[in-house]
């Protein structure tokens, strides 16, 4: 049994307009690292709040660690168990102490004080902004307001964190900041569901999931995905600026081997062209 | 700009003042409002004013910002000592058509004043040396027997504390509105006050949509983070009476046994 299944899920917002999800199946197995990727309405943030049972599916199921998410005893223990990062950093943090914001999570679950002390350290510590945590959340940028807020799931002590598109608010800097904290997150066993519209942000995970209207267009490692340029395109969905060079190379009729996905790939192929 | 502002004026410090329990804070102010109505001779009256002044010196806040609080309100101190002034009864010292000056009165507009200085340098003291969240904070906490009459403490904390989050964001988003609205040409600085006010129009319909639909995204935020309202819910800060807060309950005390003794010693003059 995978970490996450999803099977056949269907799902509107209301009975009249059509299906954002119309049957959507998924398998994320424990630790890995998934990108979902997709344009505007294609149901990939719909996806990611049935993960944590913030919506139900109306056909179909979603069962985390053996708990189905329509079960109603369960879905606080789904909540604690599958974090989720929204995109606005300012509208997730509760408390005006950035510590206090922390604690939230936990002081909800009915953990220990003493306990909650420790999580609330080590999860400013896991998104390094321990030096901040007598500090005021307006006062941070939105790179570091988000990684407060990443650590107000991370002291759930979650075994999944879904990211639902962390970085579309921030600036370049905030976003580096924000896919290195997931990076740790992923070297610490965490699963990762990064929803996202930035291709060089889905190149970094283990695997790729493409949505379109409600459906999943393809999936599979970057590689794989993103070396079928044609069907994304076709799809109006973009890849990767060295993949798009290199397409484009291709078009004119140069070979190739493989396809690049990052700038360093891409000069390595570039690099064996003009050889 | 306007995102400097501060709600509640906290002055960071490591006095002993800034040090106590913020409940116990709270209940000696509530204390010592009740004390200073209860003086009746100058000599009782001086007691509370050089305890306030102990607290002030104590307190670790520059005494400019004491000053500052009391500008705002010296207009009423002006007025009210005024009106006492001819409330008072006996033998008229000056008299001016229906107006008398008694003895009394000018006793009475003296007691007032005082008692308000008192009572707001007090006051300040408290918003001076706690922190917007330790107010809350322990506002629910000695809330907390009010729950027997089914008053919701926990989500009236809740909501002080969301919105105490929310003023500087607000804030900084007025800002932004008005730099946009300013940039299509809206006039706001021309006018009476009727189009001053009537100019704010297209700054607060965006700010309220806006403010709804952060209230939205907080709920789910705080769903996700498996929220469900006070019942079962633990806090990470735990508040401790310390010696110190002791020591001042014990000041509070001696405060009230000097007062008392004031009072049954001399005679009342008012």
């Amino acid at each position: 049994m995978s970490f996450i299944t999803a099977e056949n899920i269907k799902f509107s917002y209301d009975e009249e307009n059509k299906n954002v999800l119309d049957g959507v199946s998924l398998k994320i197995e424990k630790g890995d690292f998934v990108a979902l990727l997709g344009h505007n309405g294609c149901g990939k943030s719909t996806m990611a709040k049935m993960l944590n049972a913030m919506l139900l599916p109306d056909e179909g199921t979603i069962v985390i660690e053996n708990m189905s998410t329509k079960d109603e005893e369960l879905t606080f223990e789904i909540r604690r168990t599958v974090g989720l990062v929204l995109q606005n950093p300012d509208n997730q943090l509760v408390a005006s102490v950035i510590e206090e914001d922390v604690a939230f999570g936990p002081e909800n679950l009915g953990v220990e004080p003493s306990e909650i002390r420790k999580r609330v350290d080590e999860a400013l510590k896991a998104v390094d902004m321990y030096e901040y945590r007598t500090h005021a959340p307006h006062k941070l940028s939105g790179g570091q307001k988000q990684r407060v807020a990443i650590a107000g799931i991370l002291a759930m002590q979650p075994s999944c964190v879904v990211f639902d598109e962390p970085t579309a608010m921030l600036d370049p800097n905030g976003r580096e900041e924000v896919m290195k904290t997931i990076h740790t997150l992923k070297s610490r066993g965490i699963t990762v569901v990064l929803i996202t519209h930035y291709m060089n942000e889905a190149v970094q995970a283990d695997r790729v999931v493409v949505m379109d209207s409600g459906k999943i267009l393809t999936e599979g490692t970057p590689k794989e995905v993103f070396s079928q340029v044609n069907l994304l395109k076709k799809h109006s969905l973009d890849v990767p600026q060295a993949t798009e060079l290199a397409y484009k190379l291709i078009g004119v009729g140069l070979r190739y081997t493989e396809m690049p996905l990052t700038a360093e790939e891409c000069v390595s192929f570039l690099e064996g062209v003009l050889r | 700009m306007i995102r400097d502002i501060t709600l509640g004026q906290f002055v960071p410090g490591k006095g002993i003042i800034h040090r106590m329990d913020p409940r116990v804070k709270i209940l000696l102010l509530i204390a010592f409002i009740v004390f200073i109505f209860c003086t009746f001779n100058f000599v009782s009256l001086g007691v509370c004013a050089a305890a306030v002044l102990f607290v002030i010196f104590l307190s670790d806040v520059p005494f400019k910002l004491y000053l500052k609080s009391l500008k705002v309100i010296i207009l009423i101190i002006i007025i009210t000592s005024i009106l006492n002034i001819f409330y008072g009864s006996g033998t008229p010292i000056f008299e001016l058509g229906f107006l008398k000056i008694t003895l009394s009165g000018i006793y009475r507009a003296i007691f007032v004043s005082v008692r308000i200085i008192c009572l707001i340098l007090i006051s300040s003291c408290l918003t001076f040396t706690t922190s917007p969240t330790d107010l809350t904070d322990a506002i629910e906490r000695l809330m907390k027997p009010l729950k027997v009459f089914h008053i919701k403490v926990h989500e009236i904390a809740m909501m002080m504390t969301i919105a105490l989050r929310f003023v500087p964001t607000l804030l900084e988003e007025t800002d932004k509105i008005m730099s946009a609205q300013k940039a299509r040409g809206a006039d706001m600085e021309s006018g009476g006050i009727i189009k001053k006010i009537k100019a704010m129009t297209p700054v607060l319909i965006p700010l309220f949509v806006s403010a709804f639909r952060r209230a939205y995204e907080l709920a789910m935020a705080m769903e996700c983070r498996c929220y469900r309202g006070g019942n079962g819910r633990t806090r990470m800060k735990i508040l401790h009476m310390k010696p110190l807060d002791f020591g001042c309950v014990g000041f509070a005390a001696a405060l009230l046994a000097g007062i008392i003794v004031c009072n049954l010693i001399l005679p009342a003059v008012i």
